[in-house]
């Protein structure tokens, strides 16, 4: 009756509904049992629909029900629904896992049943967001979406701060979905079911719905300037939560993105991708100045989540550039390089997350200021969050190199575009995203250092190592980094299917894997020194070994005939054998030494009390000092106390920075509004007589109106 | 930027050639010699001068111990004490290990430790890193950490405040290493020791093999004392 | 002048005995006068030379010598403390120049400052040694009376800041620096404030001076600092004739002024060198390198010591120096003070090491003055106090010379003055040997015990010294304030809110000595 995947997702649905349920009857004690358990399996039978769905293709659309103003509510799974959804259900399920032993902080303090309530219901939501297939049911999701995660955010409620911050989240994420919709309605022209040719519009109407829906989908996504929730979300938001946050909800805003503009109605102005990218290249270089410059873990990497979805909208901005003038294949570089990226955020982000979450819970502090010398305490904990740490700053053999490289391999391919102001602007954005690249390593290294490595610089309590749930969970995503980053030959078949629904066919294997590599296809006749090439790289290893070659290349067109290409397979096996061939060396070469361990040299000092390490703030101050004028902090205490005038007894400074959007945006406009109010106060002073002539006015007008 | 360049080509080189022999005074102040005296009378004026019990008057001779004298002078050209003019001063200490391994001969890395020094010590010190004395040229360089030092160079006379410093920095240098103690402050604690604050020379702090006396010892002496301690040169009897 | 002066202070005080002997007014005062005393003298220019506190078989006695800066003439208040009493008001809210004689006066005769914010771990480190030991007292005699302990020590920190930490240097630290720990609290990139932490090279030169006869405490006097060995040594003998009352003959005065300002040319060269080094300007630093070596080749040429230790003598000279000597060495001086000259435009058009120097370590005029400094570090800063113009001894009375000063206060401004100050040290060893009298080198030797101050202008500033002695010629008592005990104190002023980068460079603008310091 239904395709195979549909019918999986639908038990997924069912499966978190049963969980809500479960959850409201039983015990408290047993509420995060009932999490665990409805999510993981909900979070497996949702990547098990998606699998199947990009494996056979897409189900057919089937409608639920007749409703009598909107039409039909259509479900069906798509391509592109079910890459995000499999990316859902990779963070899910070890995000479900770590809830397990989580929760166990706000036993005494918050409802867990609540918690669990609303978590199965974001589930629900996210699952079901992605088989909508006709706009109501796409926007009743969204919401259900929007509440579920804003009550998960404001789950520790008893902070009047956390109230607000979720509010304004809402808030904004309400905004943001009144813009989409009306973007969607007038993408889909008459109807509102999502299946059908895609919308060929044209002039103004185009540039109304690619604003509308690319500034609306931004605030979900976290693009500057409509992104100051995010910053004040993330931290007071619980350690689980924040994983599925950047990891799950930020994707929600680029599937909404990718649906209207590449989907529903392709863009046709190469200047609307070129918007697309300069916000997304500008988002990322923001969104990492920040995060390199504070000192909550949380924060920073909720900084961060916006400096890797400004690298996902900057690739996607290249696909819409190439799909404008007329170049799929071009363009499928450049999708492929953002849901790759796409992936390996969520994959590392929730790592990294869900790593913060251990250390707040087992160290109770995520100032990266008190920490220090977690290696000692929690060396397994360190190892996993090493690994996010090493994925997210882009070094090979990990993930976050594949699509660092994809993404920059379609910057490069500006040469192909005629226009000199588009080749400028991708060289801007590339020079952007190269100096992201930069601070990215510069943050990360701050974060690991400062915090793992080195000596404790506060007095705490020594814990012991994260219970197996944690670690498993981690494990997990730590484990996902690593086969997206040394398997990309496998990966991106996957994507090239995703990128049928918004291309028509597969542009991206076509490209990015040649062809001839895939056995079941029958070899194309090709120039023999090309096939030579190919073979002196390797990427052909004989026909016994299955499925692809290991190296992922692309070929430069008429004007630029080289090849680029790049293993991360063989460099994990190239580096490897180097490490193992190295170390057998030098253990050969120094059997007969001896290795003394002795004390840290301190310069003579018999030892070093906390203080007079290295702190995080300290690292990145050159940052903070070169990019001052980004962060234009205000000066909340400068004083200098002293004795006699001249013994300083006190020098207290305080400084504050303002995030970016919100001295550009939300201030302004909160300004703008609180004047208008203002002024319209002006019209309740009290007069009862002045009321009555309101009213009389009013009247006469609407006579007027009446009787034209 | 050119003009620095040109200015030290055009300064030629001004690196003078090593010596053990006799010097001047320009280049060192000596040091005074076991002299045999005809009677006792004058060795015992020459001991009674001396503040720091260098010069003992043993019978007929007035026995000066190298490691006590600060170079006050006042034994210089009366009662017929004799002087040395060469700069061979340097000697090993009682339970020295010796010179370090051939492999050290052309490289040598010497962390230099202030234990209380006057500065004069330091300022020759110094000076062998300038043009006329040139240490580069010999191999033996200057590092800021005992972690990649072969040679321990000790001044000044171990005050107490710096001790625990000084035994910091001489276990924080890993094997082969070698301590040379330069001045007679670090040899036997000059006219500061052994007293309240500083000991009687940094061998009753940390082992020490070689043993540079003079106050201070010239630069000549010290390069003479690396080059004993690294093996470029030997003496054929050590004292 | 003095006179007028004493006269003045008797309308004001009268009821204090004001008695004036030679250059110096003395009196003894009780306790209570001290912050008026202090705040009026200061209000007239004078300044703190030293603060001797000394142990009288009784009690305590604690004599403060002031001295004025635009004619001749000291004060000495001698307060003398009851046998049970160890407090004294502290001066440090009239006078900031006080705080660091206080602190080495209170760690090492345990005497209470009351009002004094920072006591403790000045001298004696106290993670070494216990608080109240009273090294100087008579109880602790040798190192066996010193008990050994191992506490924590924490730096007392200043700045509260996020993220602010303490990053240390030292006190074994680079190449070839002397032992000091710097304590710097910075956010990553400014320093904020820059503490050192002095005297791990304390050798307690005071204490064991006690007991030795006038002429070795010499030896300690000149190995105080060698590379000031004439200007502290001067001080002492100066101190010492004045008190057991030897005239030293007119050549010996001149030579010894000779001997000064060679010594002040060869040690105005290594400051030169060292700033340089600090800038990394290799090529500079060879060139000063060289040049500095060829003068200590004249000192020892012409001395027999390169440092010139056991040229001085309580009376005079060890021995005299012959003429066509002195004119060699002058003239091979002039030769090189002829090379200093190119090095020196060079130098100044150098922008990359301009850049660094220029604007850098400023000491404003109003701090220099507050906190007392000494020496070329004041004069570049507008401060000119020197001890051969205001209180002249030897034979600059007879002499010709400028005092060269600047008003900026930065580091390029301290480099001008050393050079400037070079030229003038061999205008006066020309002008010396022009006008050698002939005579004698060692003066009359009477003995007597006594005490007096003795000064001199070292290299680095005012050099204050003095001594006790009693009629056989044991030193009883030997006060050393050396100039850069007075100028340490004032190092946190040029390190404030520079970057990190430039410390070291302040460092070397600075000219300052440990082992001056620390004694």
């Amino acid at each position: 009756m239904t395709a195979p995947s549909l019918s999986l997702n639908l038990w997924a649905i069912a499966v978190c509904v049963i969980g809500a349920a479960f959850a409201l009857i039983v015990r408290e004690r047993l509420a995060p049992r009932v999490l665990a358990i409805a999510c993981c399996a909900a979070a497996a039978l949702t990547f098990a629909g998606g699998a199947i769905c990009l494996a056979a293709g897409p189900s057919g659309d089937v409608a639920l029900w007749t409703l009598p103003v909107v039409g039909s509510i259509t479900i069906g799974t798509t391509t592109i629904g079910s890459w995000f959804a499999c990316i859902a259900a990779i963070v899910y399920l070890p995000t479900s896992l770590f809830t397990l032993r989580y929760l166990e902080r706000y036993a005494e303090s918050y409802s867990l049943r609540a918690f669990a309530i609303w978590y199965c219901a974001l589930l629900a939501g996210i699952i079901g967001l992605f088989i909508c297939r006709d706009v109501t049911s796409f926007f009743i999701d969204w919401e259900v979406i929007a509440i579920a995660s804003a009550l998960l955010v404001a789950f520790e409620w008893r902070h009047v701060r956390n109230a607000r911050a979720a509010f304004v989240m809402l808030g904004m994420s309400e905004a943001g979905t009144m813009a989409a919709l009306l973007a969607m309605l007038l993408a889909r022209g008459g109807t509102l079911w999502f299946g059908g040719p895609p919308a060929n519009l044209n002039g103004p109407l185009s540039w109304v719905v690619f604003l509308l829906a690319f500034f609306g989908f931004g605030v979900k996504a976290g693009l500057l300037p409509i992104n100051s929730w995010l910053p004040r979300a993330h931290p007071i938001a619980p350690g689980n939560v924040s994983a599925l946050l950047s990891g799950v909800i930020l994707n929600m805003g680029v599937y909404g993105i990718v649906l209207v503009n590449m989907v529903l109605a392709p863009s046709h102005h190469p200047v609307q991708g070129l918007v697309v990218m300069i916000v997304g290249a500008a988002s990322a270089l923001v969104g990492i100045l920040y995060a390199t410059i504070v000192d909550d873990m949380k924060a920073m990497l909720a900084y961060s989540s916006i400096e890797n979805i400004g690298i996902v909208v900057t690739a996607l901005g290249t696909a819409l550039v190439f799909m404008a003038v007329g170049q799929p294949l071009l363009a499928g570089i450049g999708f492929a390089a953002g849901m790759y990226h796409l992936v390996n955020h969520s994959a590392y982000k929730g790592l990294l997350f869900l790593g913060a979450a251990t250390v707040d819970v087992k160290l109770g502090t995520r100032s990266m200021n008190a920490l220090g010398g977690i290696i000692r305490v929690l060396p397994v904990t360190t190892a996993f969050f090493f690994i996010g740490v090493f994925a997210i700053s882009a070094i090979p053999p990990l993930n976050g190199f594949v699509s660092e490289w994809l993404t920059f391999q379609a910057l490069l391919r500006s040469a192909e575009l005629a226009p000199l102001t588009y080749r400028v602007i991708f060289a801007l954005c590339g020079a952007a995203l190269a100096l992201t690249a930069a601070l990215t390593v510069t943050c990360f290294v701050k974060v690991f250092g400062m915090s793992f490595l080195g000596w404790q610089r506060s007095e705490r309590p020594k814990p012991a190592e994260a219970p197996l749930s944690m670690l498993v969970s981690m494990g997990l995503l730590a484990l996902a980094c690593v086969a997206l980053g040394i398997v990309p030959t496998y990966v991106l078949p996957v994507i090239g299917r995703a990128s049928t629904a918004a291309f028509g066919s597969d542009v991206v294997s076509g490209t990015l894997v040649p062809p001839f590599f895939n056995p079941s296809s029958p070899p194309r006749p090709l120039p023999p020194d090309f096939v030579a090439t190919f073979h002196a790289l390797g990427a052909q290893i004989g026909s016994w070994l299955p499925g692809r070659g290991l190296v992922v290349m692309l070929r430069g067109g008429a004007a630029n005939p080289v090849v680029f290409a790049m293993s991360t397979t063989y460099l994990c096996l190239i580096i490897g054998a180097l490490l193992l061939v190295t170390y057998l060396v030098v253990r050969f070469v120094t059997r007969t030494r001896r290795a003394e361990r002795a004390k840290t040299w301190t310069g003579g000092m018999s030892r070093l009390p906390a203080e007079m390490t290295y702190t995080a703030t300290g690292f990145s101050n050159p940052v903070r000092v070169i990019f001052d004028a980004v962060f234009d902090p205000t000066e909340v205490e400068n004083t200098r106390e002293t004795i006699h005038q001249h013994f300083r007894s006190a020098i207290r400074r305080t400084r504050q920075d303002v995030f970016l959007s919100e001295r550009l945006l939300s201030e302004p406009l909160t300004n703008v509004v609180q004047s208008a109010a203002n002024l319209l106060a002006r019209m309740h002073h009290g007069r009862l007589s002045a009321y009555v002539g309101y009213a009389l006015g009013t009247l006469l007008i609407v006579l007027a109106i009446v009787s034209l | 930027m050119k003009n620095w360049f040109l200015r030290g080509l055009t300064a030629g080189i001004r690196t003078e050639p090593l010596t053990e022999g006799a010097v001047s005074a320009a280049l060192s102040p000596g040091l005074p010699k076991t002299t045999e005296h005809t009677g006792t009378q004058r060795a015992e004026m020459l001991a009674a001068a001396c503040p720091n019990e260098a010069i003992r008057a043993v019978e007929a001779v007035a026995e000066v111990d190298e490691d006590r004298c600060v170079l006050c002078m006042r034994c210089k050209g009366r009662d017929g004490q004799t002087w040395r003019r060469d700069v061979a001063w340097a000697h090993p200490n009682a339970d020295s290990q010796g010179p370090l391994e051939p492999r050290f001969r052309r490289s040598l890395h010497v962390r230099i430790i202030d234990a209380g020094d006057c500065g004069s010590c330091l300022n020759e010190l110094a000076q062998m890193n300038g043009p006329a004395y040139n240490l580069h040229r010999l191999g033996i360089f200057i590092t800021p950490t005992p972690r990649q030092a072969d040679v321990l160079l000790v001044v000044g006379p171990a005050t107490r405040q710096m001790q625990d410093a000084l035994v910091s920095a001489y276990e924080a240098m890993p094997e082969p290493k070698r301590v040379v103690a330069v001045g007679v402050c670090a040899a036997s604690g000059g006219i500061f020791g052994p007293s309240l604050m500083s000991a009687a020379g940094v061998a009753a702090i940390i082992p020490v093999d070689l043993v540079v006396p003079g106050c201070p010892p010239p630069p000549h002496a010290i390069i003479d004392a690396l080059r004993l301690v690294c093996g470029q040169t030997a003496r054929p009897v050590p004292r | 002048m003095l006179t007028a002066f004493a006269e003045h202070l008797r309308t004001i005080w009268p009821d204090v005995d004001w008695r004036e002997h030679d250059d110096v007014i003395h009196a003894d005062i009780g306790a209570r006068y001290l912050r008026a005393m202090t705040k009026y003298f200061r209000a007239q220019q004078w300044r703190i030379g030293t603060i001797v506190a000394r142990e009288n078989g009784r009690g305590l006695d604690v004599r403060y010598c002031f001295y004025a800066t635009l004619h001749p003439g000291w004060v000495e208040l001698r307060v003398e403390l009851d046998p049970g009493e160890r407090t004294l008001p502290s001066l440090t809210n009239v006078a900031i120049a006080a705080d660091w004689f206080e602190r080495e006066i209170e760690d090492l005769f345990s005497i209470r400052f009351t009002e004094h914010p920072r006591l403790g771990d000045f001298v004696l480190h106290n993670d070494r040694l216990p608080e109240n030991l009273g090294l100087m007292r008579p109880q602790v005699q040798s190192a066996a009376d010193i008990p050994e302990q191992t506490r924590e020590w924490r730096p007392k920190r200043v700045l509260e800041e996020e993220g602010a930490f303490v990053m240390t240097v030292g006190p074994v630290y680079s190449g070839e620096a002397e032992s000091a720990l710097f304590l710097l609290e910075t956010v990553g990139e400014d320093v904020v404030r820059a503490v050192p932490r002095l005297f791990f090279k304390y050798r307690a030169i005071e204490k064991i001076a006690e007991g030795r006869t006038v002429q070795d405490v010499l030896l300690l006097a000149e190995r105080c600092n060698g590379t000031s060995a004439i200007g502290n040594g001067l001080a002492y003998c100066q101190a010492v004739e004045r008190a057991t009352g030897i005239t030293v003959p007119a050549r010996a005065l001149s030579l010894r002024t000779f001997f000064a300002e060679l010594e002040r040319l060869r040690h105005h060269m290594t400051s030169v060198r060292e700033i340089c080094a600090s800038t990394a300007l290799q090529v500079a630093e060879s060139q000063a390198l060289w040049i500095e070596e060829q003068l200590l080749r004249v000192s020892g040429e012409l001395t027999g010591h390169r440092y010139l230790f056991g040229v001085l003598a309580i009376g005079g000279l060890m021995t005299d120096y012959d003429r066509g000597a002195l004119e060699t060495a002058v003239a091979d001086v002039e030769l090189l003070v002829r090379r200093v000259e190119p090095l020196r435009k060079a130098l100044e058009n150098a922008s990359s090491f301009l850049d660094r120097i220029e604007q850098v370590g400023i000491v404003s005029g109003e701090a220099a003055r507050a906190f007392e400094i000494v020496g070329p570090f004041a004069r570049a800063s507008g401060v000119c106090a020197d001890m051969r113009a205001v209180q002249p001894y030897d034979a600059y009375p007879s002499v010709r010379f400028d005092v060269p000063a600047e008003t900026e206060g930065d580091g390029y401004a301290r480099l001008r003055v050393l050079f400037s100050e070079m030229i003038q040290s061999l205008h006066i060893m020309r002008q010396v040997v022009a006008g050698l009298p002939a005579g004698a080198v060692v003066g009359n030797t009477p003995a007597g015990a006594g005490s007096a101050l003795g000064w001199s202008e070292a290299p680095r500033g005012a050099s204050v010294q003095w001594v006790e002695c009693d009629a056989q010629g044991i030193v009883l008592r030997y006060r050393l304030t050396p100039p850069s005990f007075r100028n340490w104190h004032g190092f946190h002023v040029a390190t404030e809110d520079f970057a990190f980068q430039d410390f070291p460079i302040i460092l070397a603008t600075l000219d300052l000595s440990v082992a001056e310091n620390d004694r």
